[in-house]
């Protein structure tokens, strides 16, 4: 036997060991707990369809989607910044690049270490419940997650049409021009568009600090216990996140042709 | 009043690591010479010409472009007027259009929002459009660069040299990768320009027999070292047997 294999055997033995910690009693769900996880799939093919839950999904979805847009937009604008700054393509070696590296990259981790959620805390607490608390926590975190992204992205692309360009006499923002942009933009895109997918999600999250949206109703929903509300917006939820996927599969084709 | 050379190397060395690439080589190029560069790989082509490229620098020894030393040129673009490069077809930016692409070499020209503009609108369009018509390609103005064949490709960069236009032309392994209508195509067009704008060529080459067929003058290469340096006729076939067969005996050491 090798290692790996003594390895897999010590793990299945602790994993067995570890479940004579759990007690296998009614505890384990709480009482009524089995009866409302089968109340709660039932609704799930009984969504309420009523005209008044349509219309309030509706507007609390373009509330969503709305936070999630204007959000993105911000952040791709901070990370298309600080990524080109971040990636040290603009400077020549030595100081210029260890600066680009220390301030950029460690501004980015910085946004992006805090999660959009502690963000729009702190920016609720800060400046009451409005929809930029939202867009604000939204943008920086995803523009740090965005910018370190596309710092490296810049910094993975082939050398030897750079080399041509600078040996033909073009400067470092001629270059960023006429090759690295062009080369990685379908890259940037496509991961900008799957950040947009997640930016969505979370903005339906966010509203859980009382931001509204579809998070929003989902809460007051099921703190009412009406199952077939929440999936009501669960699906409208569903949709967008998949309206998105379809569209940024349709500007993928035609960038990448 | 004398002109002055195109190319002058005194005592030039370059080492990497362990392996010596150049030793202590030493050349006089004169303004307009077709010169082909052969030598078996490793012999020092590749060094060489970056070297005169001034895209890697020598350990030692002296570089005159044109009269001025290498360190002595004070911007990419004053280089950029004497010497241009052109290599593989990898050198071109396959997600652009092959307008902007021949329009990079009047970049060094061109402030950041005139090239900005020129994405959008492109400028000067009308020395890219006669460029490419110089090289038979005037109909894949508008076409993105990837979508053409690698003869195709290396053509698109010979146009952005020749809006470059530069007093010297430094072709490294310009036909490595292609077939052999296609080399002897790209070898006639790369010359025949050469001539046309009065540059001075220097292209390093695998097959010696294009090497005898395009060009003037051959220099060989040999662990660094120039092997011979003469016109084309005086190359025989006793000194490029030796030339290629030293490497052969190298080997079985």
């Amino acid at each position: 036997m090798n290692k790996r294999s003594y390895l897999s055997t010590i793990l299945i033995i602790v994993f067995l060991f570890s479940l004579t910690s759990i007690q296998w009693n009614k505890e384990l769900f709480h009482s009524g707990g089995g009866e409302t996880l089968l109340q709660i799939i039932k609704s799930l093919f009984q969504p309420d369809l009523s005209i008044s839950t349509l219309l309030l999904a509706l507007k609390s979805a373009w509330i969503t989607l709305a936070y999630a847009v204007t959000g993105i937009s911000l952040a791709l604008l901070i990370a298309f910044i600080l990524g080109i700054l971040a990636s040290g393509v603009l400077f020549n070696s030595g100081f210029g690049r260890w600066l680009s590296f220390g301030v950029f990259r460690g501004t980015l981790s910085f946004m992006r270490a805090i999660h959009e959620l502690v963000w729009a805390w702190l920016f609720v607490a800060a400046i009451g419940l409005s929809p930029f608390a939202a867009i604000f926590a939204l943008a920086i975190a995803y523009g740090g997650a965005l910018g370190r992204v596309f710092a490296d992205i810049l910094n993975d692309v082939p050398q030897e049409p750079l080399n041509a360009l600078k040996s033909s006499g073009a400067s470092k923002l001629h270059i960023l021009l006429y090759a690295y942009l062009p080369m990685t933009a379908s890259n940037m895109l496509s991961y900008t568009m799957y950040r947009f997918e997640c930016a969505i999600r979370s903005s339906a999250i966010m509203s859980f600090v009382g931001l509204g949206g579809l998070g929003y109703q989902i809460q007051l929903s099921l703190s009412e216990l009406r199952y077939h509300e929440v999936w009501t917006f669960m699906f409208f939820l569903i949709v967008l996140v998949s309206a998105v996927d379809l569209w940024s599969n349709m500007l993928r084709k035609r960038l990448i042709l | 009043m004398t002109v002055n050379k195109m190319f002058v190397l005194k005592n030039i060395s370059k080492t990497y690591g362990e392996m010596r690439a150049l030793s202590s080589l030493s050349l006089i190029v004169e303004k307009g010479e077709m010169i082909a560069l052969i030598g078996p790989s490793g012999a020092g082509k590749t060094t060489l010409l970056n070297i005169l490229a001034n895209t890697i620098l020598p350990d030692s020894g002296e570089v005159i472009v044109d009269g001025i030393t290498l360190h002595a040129y004070k911007s990419t673009k004053q280089f950029a007027d004497k010497v241009g490069m052109i290599r593989q077809q990898f050198d071109l930016v396959g997600h652009l259009k092959v307008i902007h692409n021949v329009l990079a070499g009047r970049l060094k020209d061109w402030g950041f929002f005139k090239a900005l503009l020129s994405l959008i609108i492109p400028q000067d369009s009308k020395i890219a459009e006669s460029a490419l018509e110089k090289v038979g390609l005037k109909d894949k103005l508008y076409e993105r660069t990837s979508s053409l064949s690698g003869g195709e490709q290396q053509r698109v960069a010979m146009a952005r040299l020749l809006v470059q236009n530069p007093q010297a032309v430094l072709a490294d392994e310009p036909v490595a990768s292609l077939d052999p209508v296609r080399a002897k195509d790209i070898l006639y067009m790369l010359t025949k320009l050469a001539s046309e704008e009065q540059q001075t060529l220097i292209a390093s080459l695998h097959s010696v027999e294009y090497a005898r067929k395009y060009f003037k003058r051959i220099i060989a290469l040999q662990a660094g070292r120039v092997y011979f340096d003469l016109p084309v006729e005086k190359v025989t076939e006793e000194l490029l047997s030796s030339l290629y067969s030293l490497e052969e005996e190298k080997q079985h050491e």
